[in-house]
């Protein structure tokens, strides 16, 4: 039951977008009260950048290997350009830390730009001391990718995007 | 490369390779390309690895050995042999020991003996599509020289042997014929049983439950009380921010 402007929804909610890109935030949820039985509810999540355990501090980047890695994971705000839902998306098989490297300090397996093929190791999953090289689902062009070095991922949650 | 007979007690249907010097054995494992469940073991390793690049000291006499398996399972199942080797691990101890007092696992699967660490494992996968095509189990034991502390990460726990430890000497050879055993008998359980019976068995051995540790992660340290594992393996830390689920970190006491 929306009596005032979408528009001014959608404003606020770009806005939000905004705030996550520019902070170390991985999420924002606002109640906005505008009237009796009028407001608004906006959860906005870094999906790029899931995290599986409550985070006692602010996420760190790691200080080795992050350099392929962008800065900061793209903002989604709901409904729009999910890279899970993107043809290229390579994804998580499990729960676990994304890595970059084999080991700190080493070259990471690929960089943004780089031409892989189908099977190649990309990165690796850890679990339960079980080190999984992830291979790539198809040859092509590593476009993004999605997980700063030694983040905790979840079960599908999207790592890279190869086209 | 040797193939002589089996020795007794070696589980059927298992392949055996010893090797005088090898870089890894997971290495080796991983470029073998075994079909069936294959243990290779080293006399020496030039290249030993832990979690994340540490090097593995490798002098002849200790153990150094990778199972390699070809699970056709997913890849959160296939991590789970983590512990069916921790507690493998543990009971060839026990066996060769006369006695399982003074053992203990610390989450995944170091064994300890007398608060020290006796052991290590490292599981190692490749595969695609959310199958693992490969799985390499590299495990290493001190048992008759251990690295000097300074060899080790600041604050990790302490490494001994089994020979200075208890007195007890034992060949390579023998330890894997009893890992071997033992790690077959944990796989089929598993198999047959799920993962349900591991977990209590290894919660039953499991160093420092109740007691407050500390979990490094890529990112981030969490202290917290270690209140088991999960059905999935991961670590479970009360702390102050609430109750965390961890599947991958290193422990610190």
């Amino acid at each position: 039951m929306s009596k005032h402007s979408t528009d001014a929804d959608v404003a606020f909610i770009k806005a939000l977008a905004e705030i996550l890109n520019t902070n170390e935030l991985t999420e924002i949820s606002v109640k906005r009260d505008y009237a009796e039985d009028d407001s608004l509810d906006v959860r906005v999540v870094k999906q790029a950048n899931v995290v599986t355990m409550t985070q006692a501090a602010p996420m760190m980047a790691a200080p080795a290997a992050v350099a392929a890695a962008p800065a900061h994971a793209p903002a989604v705000v709901a409904g729009s350009d999910d890279p899970a839902q993107h043809p290229g998306a390579l994804t998580s098989p499990m729960v676990g830390t994304a890595y970059l490297a084999a080991e700190p300090g080493a070259k990471p397996f690929v960089a943004i730009g780089d031409k892989v093929t189908e099977g190649q190791t990309v990165l690796i999953i850890e679990a339960m001391k079980t080190m999984n090289h992830i291979p790539a689902n198809r040859a092509g062009t590593v476009k993004r990718i999605l997980f700063e070095d030694g983040s905790p991922v979840e079960f599908g949650a999207p790592l890279m995007i190869i086209e | 490369m040797s193939a002589e007979a089996l020795p007794q007690g070696w589980p059927q249907g298992v392949a055996r390779i010893l090797l005088d010097r090898v870089d890894s054995t997971n290495a080796y494992a991983a470029g073998l390309g075994a079909t069936g469940p294959t243990w290779i073991m080293a006399a020496e390793q030039t290249g030993g690895r832990g979690r994340r690049g540490r090097p593995w000291s490798s002098p002849r006499g200790n153990f150094y050995a990778t199972l390699s398996l070809r699970p056709t399972e997913t890849a959160d199942r296939v991590a789970l042999r983590s512990f069916a080797a921790a507690l493998a691990l543990r009971e060839a101890c026990a066996g060769l020991m006369g006695t399982g007092a003074g053992l203990a696992l610390k989450w995944p699967n170091d064994v300890l003996l007398n608060g020290g660490k006796l052991a290590g494992i490292l599981l190692e996968s490749t595969g695609a599509g959310g199958q693992i095509a490969q799985l390499s189990i590299g495990i290493g034991v001190n048992l008759i020289a251990a690295p000097t502390p300074d060899q080790v990460e600041s604050g990790a726990v302490a490494p001994v042997s089994l020979l200075a430890e208890t007195g007890i000497r034992v060949t390579p050879e023998t330890f894997l014929t009893a890992l071997a055993r033992a790690y077959h008998a944990w796989e089929s359980r598993f198999q047959a049983e799920g993962f349900a019976p591991l977990r209590a068995e290894w919660l039953a051995h499991a160093a420092r439950l109740g007691e407050t540790i500390t979990a490094r992660t890529g990112q981030s340290s969490h202290q917290g009380r270690f209140d088991g594992i999960d059905e999935s393996g991961a670590l479970i830390l009360t702390t102050p921010q609430g109750r965390q689920t961890i599947p991958a970190a290193e422990i610190f006491f």
